[in-house]
């Protein structure tokens, strides 16, 4: 090998690093969440299909979300069955059809239910301490085709979920897949309002 | 010393020597209930079985604070841990979640004896059916990630059932995995102790165990400035008795060493100031020992008041000394020293035998203590201090002093005018105002306000509920408790539908009756019914087949399980909210069912208005109330009628109306007066101060006899009212200083005996200094 092929291979190398690391300055899990915790409302259409190892076909449900900044975080299923959960700030409420009073949980009783809550809520307001609380985060991707990774760090917690994964673009969430210990999993794709 | 002489002192050591005897072996008391009725209705009785015996007794409330929360949670559970090693606790819990996860592990092994779900119709194919179908809404549920595990067990949902039974507890928050005030400066803990919480003994090295045991637990980095905070009505019991004890120490020293010095100053001799306490300190033992012995042991209350008799009985002595010393002669001569001083005493007698015809044993406590100790007192002063006190002795008193004094005297008339417009004062403004009787029971309570308040305060951090109304339902054991708790259940369930009733708690909740459980037991199908039944529940809905082998397996093993039982939940959560909610009495066994949000009490008593006696509705705060009010009433009207004994045994004894009206006048004028002084510096007043009333007529009588005896003998009126002036200026010493005593009880009376005394000498000269100048005129009219 001669030196000025050497010389063209070292340069190119520095220059496709640098070109890597701007990219990772530019854009990283830190510059995700601070791109997510911009919206401060967001409403969308949802369906879910979660496949369970006692049924024989997958479950479908549909609905909206709807979150607002900081901590409110809304679930209103319409089909098969309206059931509404709203989430805000430390309170679970869950609205059941054919039930007059509601059920009220304390998240901090629940931790199990808190970390999943916190796996969208969370992430939808770019939390990443709160994310982190809970799991191991991992990213990968890029802007426009992002997924995050969420790996329940508490031994309680992983005898339910076993990964969360989360997939968006720029600073929307595009769809959530939660698999389960027992190895049970819902995917649930959300369609964003028009602004 | 002559031969009866020396009997009379051998016969009193004798007496000291058993009296001794008895106050070493007494055993002594704290709790509130000694001074709530000895024969209440049956719903007081459950007020004070509560109080005195119940689990609730028995708790023990931690606060842990002044570090931040993270420190205060890693204490809190090193302080669990070490205290569940313990084995004089029967409970410790600080909300830590994996004793939750513990607990609801109990529940699924119990669930077809606790769910009040359970029947036959629930396991038909058509029950089966409905069940599988709310299942599949379970599935679709954004909480069914945490419900789905147990579907394959449970697809009837019974767990669901139990936890909706249970109710939603409103507990405290939690912080860091364990149990926070609301504010978040606190973490809480609550412990039960094995032992019982009348047992002071053992309360006491409970609360050294938990203290020590938090030493060790804050002994990490961080958590050093961590300061431990404890409540509850056992911590109430030692606190109080340590208080007692302390604030007696304390005041009686203080008290002593005071009126010590005045004495010593008056009597210039350290014998005869020695020989001034013997009657006192024998009538002290002797009232211990009496009070032990008819009534088993000495409530610390008792024992606070007899350190206040000191203000009366050491009056004997120094009238003793003062008005004339031995030879003048106790009991010699028409007009002797003796039959005054015992008409004193039988005069204040009278008045605590009225606190010993009441209902109350913590009052005819203090009536029995009082009136042993004062009569041996007098007998002591009588028989023994005239054999011991030196030959010859006479206190003298200051020439010039007495002169002050009478030129003072002299010039009393003037300020009858004044007096006179005191008291019309006082009774207008007790009359038009009212007196502001202090309504509430916890007055009585001999703990400190400030501790009262920590109390509440933590008990509102645990979320521990203001119960006002309860459903009681006895039988002669448990299970018949238990099931009539559950017939109360059944007629309870439409109102609370109907929105009459919010909710309520009941022990069934936690063990269901024996009938109970083994009715849904009953209600239970063999398995293969059971799997006929759910194979045809199952068609046409979306189940994986195989889906609930756990079921058809567990249900079969849940019918032929034992029943549930009292031990099988022991060292639980649950076993602290059965037992709150149950109470044994001399064999009859009462369920509590707490009511919560009534809106309609009388539709309540309607639903079991054919259930009573067995079942029957409380309004605690409306019984508290009333009880406290009878409780005033009854002590008012002893009170009222001791001082009738009072005044019949003067009239009787001085065989004078005249006489008596100026020995009882300045006394009725002092206790309105002090009143209406007691008013006006905002105390609201007492039962105590009813009771401190009768001591100061008690000590009172004393200076008004004292002063009718100067008006009949014409005796130096400078000896009078010097030896009295001398006994008031100690009273007031005494009972000043336990005036400033923690303990309330202690410094109401304290503060009542102190000014009604005072004013009782003032009252008394004033009408004594009159009516001389009265005598006075008659005899120049008779001269000329």
């Amino acid at each position: 090998m001669n030196a000025r092929l050497a010389r063209l291979i070292a340069a190119a190398s520095v220059l496709l690093w640098a070109q890597f690391a701007a990219a990772q300055a530019d854009w990283g899990l830190h510059e995700l969440m601070r791109e997510l915790a911009q919206t401060r409302r967001s409403e969308a259409r949802f369906v879910e299909r979660k496949y369970l190892s006692v049924l024989d076909a997958p479950l479908e449900l549909t609905g909206r979300v709807l979150y607002v900044a900081p901590d409110r975080f809304e679930k209103r299923t319409l089909t098969p069955k309206p059931e509404t959960l709203i989430v805000d700030g430390e309170s679970l409420t869950l609205h059941e059809a054919g039930r007059a009073r509601p059920r009220r949980l304390r998240l901090q009783d629940h931790p199990v239910l808190w970390g999943f809550v916190e796996s969208i809520r969370a992430t939808l307001a770019g939390d990443l301490a709160a994310l982190e609380r809970f799991y191991a985060v991992g990213l990968d991707g890029t802007r426009r085709d992002w997924e995050l990774a969420l790996a329940p760090r508490v031994q309680a917690m992983r005898a339910v979920v076993r990964l969360i994964r989360i997939g968006g673009s720029d600073s929307k969430v595009r769809w959530i897949e939660v698999t389960e210990a027992q190895g049970d999993r819902s995917v649930m794709q959300v369609f964003e309002d028009r602004q | 010393m002559t031969a009866s002489g020396r009997a009379a002192v051998a016969l009193w050591l004798a007496f000291v020597a058993v009296c001794v005897f008895f106050v070493s072996r007494a055993e002594y008391s704290a709790d509130l209930s000694a001074f709530l009725p000895s024969s209440p209705t049956a719903a007081q009785q459950v007020l004070v079985d509560q109080l005195r015996d119940g689990a609730v007794a028995r708790i023990v409330l931690i606060g842990i604070e002044g570090a931040d929360e993270p420190a205060l949670a890693a204490v809190s559970g090193r302080l669990l841990e070490n205290l569940r090693r313990n084995p004089g606790f029967a409970q410790v819990q600080n909300g830590s979640l994996d004793l939750l996860a513990a607990e609801a592990e109990f529940l699924i092994r119990h669930r077809y004896l606790l769910s009040p779900a359970v029947t036959a119709e629930r396991f038909t194919v058509e029950g089966l059916r409905l069940a599988l179908e709310r299942q599949l809404d379970r599935l679709a549920s954004p909480l069914s990630l945490l419900t789905t595990r147990m579907l394959q067990r449970d697809p009837t949902g019974e767990l669901f059932e139990i936890i909706d039974a249970f109710g939603e507890h409103a507990g405290p928050d939690r912080r860091h995995g364990v149990w926070f005030g609301r504010d978040g400066q606190r973490a809480l803990l609550f412990a039960q102790t094995g032992a019982p919480g009348f047992d002071i003994d053992a309360q006491a090295s409970s609360l050294d165990v938990i203290q020590a045991e938090f030493e060790r637990a804050r002994d990490v980095p961080g958590a050093q400035s961590t300061r431990l905070l404890l409540a509850g009505p056992g911590v109430f019991a030692v606190q109080t008795r340590a208080a007692i004890k302390r604030d007696a120490l304390r005041v009686s020293t203080i008290a002593a060493v005071l009126i010590g010095l005045l004495l010593l100053i008056a009597l210039r001799s350290p014998r005869v100031l020695g020989l001034t306490l013997l009657p006192v300190a024998t009538g002290a033992a002797a009232g211990v020992a009496a009070v032990s012995l008819v009534f088993g042991s000495v409530h610390g209350v008792t024992l606070g008041f007899g350190a206040t008799l000191l203000g009366e009985a050491i009056d004997y002595a120094i009238y003793f000394f003062t008005a004339g010393g031995r030879d003048l002669a106790l009991g010699r001569g028409p007009h002797g020293l003796w039959p005054t001083l015992r008409l004193g005493m039988f005069t204040s007698l009278a008045g605590f035998a009225a606190l010993l015809l009441s209902g109350f044993p913590g009052l005819a406590q203090i009536g029995l203590f009082s009136a042993c100790g004062l009569a041996v007192a007098l007998l002591v002063t009588r028989w023994v201090l005239p054999q011991l006190s030196p030959a010859g002795y006479e206190a003298r008193i200051d020439a010039s002093f007495g002169r002050a004094l009478d030129r003072v005297l002299v010039h009393a008339p003037r300020w009858r005018l004044a007096a006179h417009a005191l008291l019309a004062l006082s009774a207008g403004w007790l009359i038009g105002g009212g007196v502001p009787w202090s309504d509430e029971l916890s007055t009585l309570s001999p703990v400190p306000p400030a501790h009262q308040r920590l109390d509440q305060e933590i008990r509102e951090d645990l979320g521990a509920p203001d119960v006002r109304h309860m459903i009681v339902a006895s039988g002669n054991s448990r299970q018949r408790a238990l099931e009539r708790a559950e017939e109360v259940a059944r007629r309870l369930s439409p109102l609370v539908d109907g929105g009459i009733v919010s909710g309520f708690d009941s022990p069934a909740i936690y063990l269901p009756s024996e009938v109970t459980q083994r009715a849904r037991l009953n209600a239970l199908p063999g398995q293969a019914q059971l799997r006929s039944n759910l194979a045809k529940a199952l068609a046409g809905l979306p189940y994986r087949s195989g889906t609930f082998e756990p079921f058809l397996l567990e249900v079969p093993a849940h019918k032929r399980a034992p029943l549930m039982s009292r031990q099988d939940f022991e060292g639980d959560f649950l076993a602290i909210k059965f037992d709150s909610l149950m109470i044994e009495h001399e064999g009859r066994w009462q369920a509590l069912l707490p009511l919560r949000g009534v809106q309609d009490v009388v539709a309540i008593e309607r639903a079991l208005a054919d259930a009573v006696p067995e079942v029957m509705l409380l309004d605690l705060k409306a019984e508290a109330d009333s009880l406290y009010r009878e409780y005033r009433r009854q002590v008012l009207a002893y009170s009222l009628l001791g001082a009738c004994a009072i005044a019949t045994l003067l009239v009787a004894a001085l065989r004078s109306l005249r006489r008596a009206w100026d020995v009882l006048a300045p006394l009725a004028a002092a206790v309105l007066a002090s009143c209406a002084l007691l008013v006006l510096f905002g105390q609201q007043l007492t039962i105590f101060h009813l009771v401190a009333m009768l001591l100061v007529v008690g000590v009172g009588s004393n200076y008004t006899l004292f002063f009718d005896r100067a008006l009949q003998t014409g005796e130096s009126p400078q000896r009078t009212a010097v030896s009295l002036l001398l006994c008031t200026v100690s009273t007031v010493i005494g009972f000043g200083t336990i005036g400033f005593a923690q303990t309330p009880v202690l410094s109401a009376i304290g503060t009542t005996v102190a000014i009604g005394a005072l004013l009782s000498l003032v009252f008394g000269a004033l009408l004594a200094s009159g009516r001389k100048l009265d005598h006075g005129a008659a005899d120049r009219a008779d001269a000329r």
